[in-house]
């Protein structure tokens, strides 16, 4: 009963953050068809920012504020230098400079700090352990269980009852129609790289706090796992793309708990292989998305 | 293909392109200098690896990233050829005793690295080949990591994420300028072939291109596979040059610079494979110029690095916001050149 | 309310529409008819912000609104209803309602009491508000995209080929509809395949061929034309 328990904590901390990764992830791909290569360095940013206040003596919350304000930030900038630019070029323009932004952002962090890894601030609370129906898991399991939890509600509340969310579904589905009702274009973007930027920085908190350090390349496997968990979920669908989140966690966690070790260090091949086959199965990825329309 | 007419069509692009890496190879072997003789080898392996991207890229208009990957195979695949099996039990001390007692002149086992790129790409790439979009671009990002972590994992093979070496070195002036020269050709050769044509033309549109009995999905293959064989043979190249090597060379980094090149200079045209590859490899020598200085000079307490990275990135930005089909968006150099002389003429006489 | 001069709409370098001229006179209700291709969906489509104008100018009320894009024109009080009946087929009707009215925020009140009314001109958009709007029918879809324009409360109203596909009855249903929004006082341009229909709620017309206006006058003197099919077709027929 115990290692249930167990299981369920770790699926749903791990899926927990997945689900905010993913989400961050589709919500652009979603009403842009944009691919975002740099979204891994909005959580890299966030643990950066988090490094450089370490010494600063605010609260952790003020820099975790600020941290997230920091992947905002970022986010809205990917618009600026990498997206809107090119946004009416071809689709491969556009997946060609948000890589080469996050190439940018990288080796920006390499130049101005260091290639070796930083320690980032955490509070204690992050290092206890805590009882929990019998168990002994470490407290940031639940608190990332809970801030999941929180934000996707909050996300839910935001995309289906206030009006910019309408008009972000709306334009996930057919932009040029939601601009002919006045929606305008550009707002609805930077309000899909905000968001993103909002949950990949909470996301970065939750998953640096599991690292404790920051280096240039800790963007990647975010990046590879909302890949992973969106292709899972459907790419253009958002309760998908959080659904995905969770199974991807699942299936992590079980694989961690059953493969002997030496298989278990090709387990990246093993679930990228998967996604290719998923994807030749279903390009559109395991659930259905909205209608698709374009992004003009 | 009707090559007599290809050649007339053609002759003055492949002139000027051969003539810029043979000009450049002779020059650094008459100077002698070291630094620019190694330069001048990068630069023309380099050439080969943009020529394989080009030829699937540039007439498919699919962004692939599993480039780089193929390269990481060619590469490791040459080796288990090449290095002497006396250092064998050091170099990979896990190797399968079975290809313990491989050996292969260097040049054959690069042709051989290449060609089993090229059957493994023919083998993963087949159903992917009908994608297109997004789907396309994360499958071909997904196999570039499932790449990688094979190469990063399969210590028997590689060496796992360790430096692989004892290689000999191989690679010189004379042999990576004639890849060069020949991916030049063939990149130039396929594009131009009926394959090539139709490529191109269902970029613009598909449908019409399939209307007329063509095969796409096949096509891309075919693009996909020739692309993959380059780009072993470059990684081989590269290995007998480098000597030694981790699977770290093969993956995000090693694409962007191939990508950026490519980008630059032009998807669409080998000129541009070529001449992007030229300007960028030229502006990356200067620029670690720079970074080694200011590193000696010890003005920064850091080490600067990441300065040549930053630089192609924003040159990348600009040159798809100013001028999104590179240097050589449409015509090939030879093209541009006979233009400009009969306009000339046409002014001259009037 | 709405003046077209001498405008132009080219696709890359095929000219759709080759200069046309006319206007709408506040409260009334023109058509334009014509073939298929003559350039009428591309002319709304330009006047809407939604394709660039190539030459030529666009006023509305007067200003000048060239170049402007689709929500700005919609800010400026015209909405369109293209001819492809974008409903948001995952967001419910009452969703897609409160999208149109996206450009009036802060008149809660007023967004209400509109709401009220086109519930009670549309009665079965009521009954079926918390429905998603992909489950309507083909009438339905369509009612739901003119009540969701008038939401925005608009000067001008564009309708593209709103009977375009629906069965008899209800094309007759909604020839009614549009004639209830011109007395309530909406100006409205509208573009059909179905002339007999058009000409009867319309005030003006304007026949497109190939990109030109090849005829214009009241709507009852061209209804009255014999050679109504000859003028769309261009041939001597």
């Amino acid at each position: 009963m115990t290692t249930v328990i167990q299981f369920l904590i770790d699926v749903l901390s791990l899926g927990g953050a997945y689900a905010l990764m993913a989400l961050g992830l589709v919500i652009v791909y979603g009403i842009l068809r944009l691919v975002n290569f740099a979204y891994g360095e909005l959580i890299m940013i966030a643990g950066y920012v988090l490094y450089l206040m370490s010494g600063s003596g605010l609260p952790w919350l003020v820099m975790a504020f600020m941290g997230v304000l920091a992947a905002i930030a970022t986010g809205i900038a990917t618009d600026y230098i990498a997206f809107r630019p090119v946004r009416a070029k071809s689709v491969t323009a556009v997946l060609i400079t948000s890589f080469a932004f996050s190439t940018l952002l990288q080796n920006a962090a390499l130049l101005l700090v260091s290639p070796r890894p930083r320690p980032i601030p955490l509070p204690d609370l992050f290092s206890t352990t805590v009882e929990f129906l019998g168990v002994v898991t470490p407290a940031r399991n639940l608190i990332t269980i809970l801030a999941a939890f929180i934000l996707l509600s909050l996300f839910l509340f935001v995309m289906r009852y206030t009006i910019i969310g309408l008009a972000m579904r709306a334009a996930a589905t057919n932009f040029r129609m939601a601009r002919m009702l006045g929606v305008p274009a550009n707002l609805v973007i930077s309000s899909a790289f905000a968001i993103s930027g909002l949950l990949a920085g909470v996301a970065s908190l939750l998953w640096l706090g599991r690292i404790g350090s920051v280096v240039p390349g800790v963007g990647l496997e975010p990046l590879l796992i909302a890949f992973i968990a969106t292709v899972l979920g459907g790419m253009r669908s958002l309760e998908g793309a959080v659904l995905g989140g969770f199974l991807l966690a699942f299936i992590d966690t079980g694989l961690n708990y059953l493969l002997p070790q030496d298989l278990l260090k090709f387990r990246d091949a093993f679930t990228f292989s998967f996604v290719i086959l998923v994807l030749l199965w279903r390009p559109q990825g395991l659930i259905k998305g909205p209608a698709s329309g374009d992004r003009t | 293909m009707n090559m007599s007419y290809f050649l007339r069509r053609h002759w003055l692009t492949l002139a000027f392109l051969t003539g810029c890496v043979v000009l450049l190879a002779g020059g650094a072997s008459l100077i002698g200098d070291r630094l620019m003789e190694r330069v001048t080898i990068n630069l023309c392996i380099n050439i080969v690896l943009v020529m394989g991207l080009q030829v699937f890229m540039g007439n498919s208009g699919i962004l692939s990233f599993a480039h780089i990957g193929f390269m990481g195979v060619g590469a490791y695949s040459a080796a288990l050829f090449t290095i002497p099996s006396q250092m064998k039990n050091m170099a990979l001390p896990e190797l399968y005793p079975v290809l313990a007692g491989l050996s292969l002149d260097p040049l054959l086992a690069i042709l051989v690295g290449g060609l089993i790129a090229a059957v493994i790409a023919a083998l993963v790439s087949y159903p992917l080949m009908r994608l297109s979009d997004a789907a396309a671009v994360i499958t071909s990002f997904a196999l570039l990591v499932v790449l990688h972590t094979v190469m990063l994992h399969w210590s028997e093979v590689t060496n796992g994420p360790r430096t692989l070496f004892g290689l000999p070195k191989y690679t010189g002036l004379l042999l990576a300028a004639s890849a060069a020269v020949l991916a030049i050709w063939v990149g130039m050769i396929f594009k131009e072939s009926r394959i090539g044509l139709l490529l191109r033309a269902s970029r613009s549109d598909e449908i019409a291109a399939a209307a007329i009995g063509s095969n796409i999905p096949q096509m891309r293959w075919m693009a996909f596979i020739l692309g993959a064989f380059l780009a072993g043979i470059g990684g081989g190249l590269w290995g007998h040059f480098i000597t030694s090597f981790a699977p770290k060379a093969f993956f995000l980094k090693e694409t962007f610079v191939i990508l950026g090149m490519l980008i630059i200079g032009g998807p669409r045209t080998v000129s541009g494979a070529v001449m992007g590859t030229l300007i960028v490899t030229g502006t990356f020598e200067g620029l670690r110029t720079v970074e080694n200085g200011l590193n000696r000079a010890e003005l920064f307490s850091g080490q600067v690095i990441g300065l040549t990275e930053i630089v192609l990135a924003l040159a990348m930005i600009a040159v798809l916001i100013l001028r999104p089909g590179g240097l050589f968006p449409a015509r090939e150099i030879g093209t541009l050149i006979t233009l400009r002389a009969k306009g000339k003429r046409m002014n001259s006489s009037v | 309310m709405l003046e077209v001069i001498d405008l132009e709409v080219r696709y890359g370098s095929i000219a759709a529409v080759k200069g046309i001229r006319f206007s709408v006179a506040p409260g009334a209700l023109a058509t334009l008819l014509g073939a298929n291709g003559a350039g009428k969906s591309s002319t709304l489509l330009a006047i809407a912000g939604a394709l660039p104008v190539a030459k030529g100018k666009i006023l509305f009320d007067g200003v000048d609104v060239t170049g402007k894009k689709p929500e700005q024109m919609v800010q400026a009080g015209l909405a369109m209803v293209p001819e492809t009946r974008d409903v948001f087929p995952d967001l419910t009707v009452d969703e897609n309602l409160r999208l149109g009215a996206y450009t009036r925020l802060r008149d809660k009140s007023g967004v209400a009491s509109d709401r009220e009314r086109l519930f009670a001109l549309f009665p079965r958009l009521q009954e079926r508000k918390e429905q998603a709007a992909g489950t309507l029918s083909g009438g339905e879809q369509q009612m739901l995209v003119i009540a969701r324009a008038m939401m925005a409360r608009p000067k001008v109203l564009l309708l593209d080929e709103p009977s375009l596909g629906l069965a008899p009855v209800v094309v007759d249903q909604l020839f009614a509809m549009i004639a209830e929004l011109k007395a309530l006082g909406t100006t409205i341009l509208l573009v059909e395949q179905n002339a007999t229909k058009a000409l009867q709620v319309a005030d003006s017309a304007f026949v497109l061929r190939q990109g030109k206006i090849a005829t214009e006058g009241r709507a009852s003197d061209i209804a009255a034309r014999q050679d109504l099919n000859a003028l769309y077709l261009g041939g001597g027929m």
